[in-house]
């Protein structure tokens, strides 16, 4: 029972995440900074070993209730590693100095267990949730200051569906460059209808295409910059459906593939996992073929799956706030989010 | 927390009303144990999809009202909120138990009187699934209210092109102004009537209206707080159709007006009332079409040809398992086969069990060489070695009524009353053949349409004849008598003469048809047709009425009366030899009757006999007996 009561707050998230009233990854994001916040000044815990079963209990929840949301577990892998960096150093500078030898001999000797009871380890934590709170914030600006860097004048962008993080880029672009952009539309979605509505208040020139004109567009295309659900632990991308279609014709052209993805966008899973239903959900058929069409539906099934996997050789370059980073490099990025012991919770 | 202080402050507590029982007989004899709410659907009861929903869409207050097995529901709910799903974050939900009532209004009343609502809410009849954001409907249904203040009613709807499996057995038949109001409204379950009346004030008085057939009702309605009054006023209305009835007959008296909204997009709504809607929502669930609600990932492995199985069950390698449900802890053997069933949790199969289209009730025990075809097994039912049921209905307790049969100690089969419809209660009887069926017997209707809609009067005349020749007959009265009625009807009636022609042959052959067929028969027709003699004279004076007469002889014919094969050329000989009817009449008619009819085939050799013109009438008899 005790479990339970503590985590409402947790499942509270994982119901405004199911009823929609959070949408955007980037109030997912911050709702679990402060669901965690929270926790952490709150809570009753004695040890750091304690905070971070408290964390893993809601990972595991929300990873059972929602298994394709990881928004929400990224930020708390990432807390986890926090709580460990903070309860070392604050270990640490309880005792002595740290020297050459010390450092080189730590790992393999003394393994930490996260059990002492710290007095200053909450305030750290915490100071440390803020910095971590603005860099949240702030990552899509930081992403879209890069815009003039990878965009040039006359150049033609492709970019499929919306995505927030794709608009404030070419938005901030349009700025100091003159360029045109192709909006793939997104059947059965169509939410690059809204997309292009946007971009073309700003004064962009932007043309709306099919999904089927995507191959002859391409030879045209300078560049194709997109947005992601997921980057996996492999450089492979879990995106809109559709993507992976608009990859490879970029692939065949040799056109660039451009992905902006937030950090907590990179996960450490992979998508040969063994529990497969949790890569991809299955959205209603309706918007493929409509419940009034009859007869017809005794005798088939439809599906309308939401995302698509994108290899890692079709990626050309993933833009986070600290900067581009090709897919082989993904792995790196990832030791540096998280702690290698929270990969698999 | 914030968002409900905000919104109790604003408005009230968005409320619903859940009626958890069907107070129907559709889901014996499983309904026996398992009380509807907890009937389980892909291994879930049906009440956890309904109340997702309801806080999916938004409610923060339920009501579910119960009356059969209430305690089972309410141990689930306590259950339920102790595990803390989704739901029991979000709503309350409290539970009304009364025994006393006994139909879906009875609730509704028993409500009234507790006062426990006081705004408008959203009125769930048994077994709902759906995606629908209430939220917004009942803000809708607010605006509807601002511009008519007698709006009682939404009811919602679901797009369902004919010919679908989800439409069940119900036809929904209704039509709306521009406003969505409703203005007609037809349901149609058992005895489908393929006919249907729509008021002509109906469209005299609106200028534009839509007549909706390819749509279900999801049994969700948003209602205002006038509806509960309503239900108490009018003892009589047991079911939220018998409300939208009464308020669209009495619409003075009981100032009520319903509306109509038709869910459009990835909303969907449907809701278990048979065993038919039960398969198809089961199928669309695991279609997604009820996205986001889903069924139990961590309970269910979902197998090919469109299977899904529960946790902990161990089936046998050479088990044949298609399009089928199968519960949690099964035990299945060897060469079983299972199609197009549900069998639900901690059921065992024997080896070589075959099973197909039937439902197999919790905790069965079927053994070996069992062989199950269309039947619906209660509860802990045990079935011995080697017995074959087809289209039963089978219970593990001895029934209350005495029409049963027993099988062994722990299986009894219900004997259906014989105005139940069996095909209709087990979902079994599928659709294809029905189908086909009756999109036949539709194409026929509508010809029949175009040929002749029979003006009112000329009904009532028949009728008038009908009834001044059958006393006659009785009586004897004097056929010149007859006549003179039968004019002065016409006058009455003003009927032209090709209908008074038509009408009184038409009404001397049904009353010839009335006699028992038998030997007999055939002499009595001649007797018969000898004394309407002075009357046939009298009408069938020219050509044009003679083949008015016989155009009533084929009226009759395709009526489908039981008629004798040599009926037809009795009549033609019987009208023929007595001069009523000339030769190049019938034949002329007969050679525009259709080639293929079955009329044309019997009356053939009439024909031919006539064509090859032979007088003798001596040989008559024999010619025909030799036909």
């Amino acid at each position: 029972m005790q479990d339970m009561e503590n985590l409402s707050d947790v499942s509270h998230l994982v119901n405004e995440i199911k009823h929609k009233k959070l949408y955007n990854s980037l109030d997912i994001a911050l709702k679990t900074e402060e669901l965690l916040e929270k926790l952490i000044s709150h809570d009753q815990w004695k040890s750091a070993r304690e905070l971070m079963k408290l964390v893993k209990s809601r990972i595991k929840f929300i990873r059972k209730d929602l298994p394709t949301e990881t928004t929400a577990t990224s930020i708390m892998r990432h807390i986890l590693k926090i709580i460990r960096e903070e309860y070392e150093s604050a270990a640490k500078k309880k005792g002595e100095g740290q020297s050459l030898h010390q450092l080189v001999t730590a790992n393999s000797s003394d393994i930490l267990d996260y059990s002492e009871n710290l007095g200053s380890l909450r305030s750290s934590i915490l100071d440390h949730l803020g910095e971590y709170k603005v860099e949240i914030e702030s990552s899509s600006d930081n992403i879209a200051a890069q815009a003039s860097e990878h965009i040039h004048t006359d150049e033609m962008i492709m970019t499929v569906g919306k995505s927030n993080t794709v608009e404030k880029f070419l938005k901030t672009a349009a700025k100091d460059r003159n360029f045109k952009v192709v909006v793939v539309e997104g059947a059965p979605f169509y939410y690059g209808h809204s997309m292009a509505a946007s971009l073309a208040k700003s004064n962009i020139q932007t043309i709306v295409i099919p999904d089927s004109a995507v191959f002859a567009m391409m030879s045209r295309v300078n560049k194709v910059i997109i947005s992601t659900h997921t980057v996996l632990a492999n450089g492979g991308l879990r995106a809109a459906s559709g993507i992976h279609s608009v990859a490879l014709a970029a692939k065949q052209f040799s056109v660039p593939v451009v992905v902006l993805s937030h950090m907590y966008k990179f996960t450490p899973l992979y998508v040969v996992s063994n529990n497969h239903e949790a890569f991809n959900i299955c959205a209603s058929p309706a918007d493929v073929i409509p419940p009034s069409a009859g007869k017809i539906l005794n005798d088939i099934d439809v599906y309308n799956p939401i995302f698509d996997y994108v290899p890692p050789e079709l990626v050309t370059l993933f833009i986070s706030h600290q900067g581009g980073n090709a897919p082989s490099y993904v792995y790196r990025l990832l030791s540096e989010l998280y702690h290698q012991d929270d990969y698999d919770v | 927390m914030n968002k409900t202080n905000d919104l109790l402050s604003k408005e009230k507590v968005v409320q619903s009303v859940v009626i958890a029982d069907t107070f129907t007989d559709e889901f014996i004899p499983i309904s026996n144990d398992i009380p509807h709410a907890l009937l389980s659907m892909l291994n879930k009861p049906l009440i956890d999809y309904t109340l997702e929903f309801l806080s999916l869409g938004g409610i923060e207050e339920v009501f579910l009202f119960c009356s059969n097995r209430s305690e089972l529901i309410k141990q689930h709910i306590d259950k339920c909120i102790a595990k803390g799903e989704g739901w029991s974050l979000t709503m309350k939900v409290h539970i009304i138990v009364s025994e006393s009532c006994q139909s879906f209004g009875d609730c509704l009343r028993d409500l009234d009187a507790k006062g426990l609502l006081r705004s408008d809410f959203v009125l769930l009849e048994p077994g709902v699934l759906s995606n629908v954001p209430l939220l917004t409907l009942l803000e809708k249904h607010r605006d509807i209210m601002k511009l008519d203040k007698y709006a009682t009613m939404t009811i919602v709807l679901q797009e369902s092109g004919v010919g679908h499996r989800g439409r069940g057995s119900e036809d929904l038949v209704l039509a709306a102004d521009s406003q969505n109001r409703i203005l007609f409204y037809n349901k149609s379950t058992k005895n489908r009537s393929k006919k249907i009346e729509f008021p002509l004030e109906m469209f005299l008085e609106n200028p534009s209206l839509s007549i909706l057939h390819n749509v279900r009702d999801t049994r969700i309605a948003i209602c205002s707080a006038s509806v509960l009054p309503l239900f108490s006023d009018n003892f009589d209305f047991q079911t939220k159709d018998d409300l939208i009835r009464g308020l669209l007959m009495d619409e003075e008296i009981l100032e009520g007006t319903i509306y109509a909204h038709v869910l459009r997009g990835n909303q969907f709504g449907g809701a278990v009332a048979s065993w038919g809607t039960y398969r198809s929502l089961s199928q669309e669930l695991m279609q997604k079409w009820i996205h986001p609600l889903n069924q139990p990932r961590q309970k269910n492995r979902i197998l090919k040809n469109n299977t899904v199985i529960g946790a902990c069950s161990k089936v046998s390698n050479t088990a044949k398992l298609s399009s089928s449900v199968l519960g949690l802890n099964l035990l299945i053997g060897n060469n079983v086969i299972v199609e197009d069933s549900f069998v639900f949790s901690d059921v065992k199969l024997e080896d070589n069990v075959i099973i197909k289209r039937s439902i197999i009730g919790p905790g069965c025990i079927i053994k070996t060489d069992c062989t199950l075809t269309g039947c619906v097994l209660g509860q802990d039912t045990v079935l011995e070695k080697s017995t074959c049921i087809e289209n039963g209905l089978l219970q593990s307790s001895t029934p209350d009524n005495e029409s049963f049969e027993k099988l062994s100690n722990k299986a009894y089969k219900l004997l259906e009353d014989d105005d139940s419809n069996k095909s209709h209660r087990l979902f079994v009887s599928d659709d294809e053949e029905d189908d086909d069926e009756e999109g036949f017997s539709e194409s026929e209707d509508e010809l029949s349409y175009t040929q002749s809609p029979v003006p009112d009067d000329t009904k009532l005349f028949f009728t008038e004849v009908i009834d001044s020749l059958t006393r006659g007959f009785d009586d004897n009265l004097v056929c010149e008598n007859l006549i003179l009625e039968i004019n002065s009807s016409r006058y009455a009636y003003n009927v032209t003469l090709k209908e008074v022609n038509f009408n009184v042959v038409r009404a001397i052959l049904l009353i010839s048809l009335r006699e028992p067929i038998g030997v007999q028969y055939f002499s009595h027709l001649s007797r018969l047709l000898s004394y309407f003699a002075p009357v046939l004279k009298n009408y069938l004076r020219n050509e044009s009425a003679m083949l008015d007469s016989l155009q009533a002889i084929e009226d009759v014919v395709s009526s489908g009366e039981n008629i004798k094969e040599k009926w037809v050329i009795a009549v033609l000989q019987h009208m023929y030899n007595k001069d009523y009817l000339a030769e190049e009449v019938i034949l002329d008619w007969f050679r525009n009757l259709e080639n293929s009819g079955d009329l044309y085939k019997r009356v053939k050799p009439f024909a031919d006999w006539l064509e090859e013109a032979e007088e003798a009438s001596s040989d008559e008899d024999d010619d025909e007996g030799s036909d």
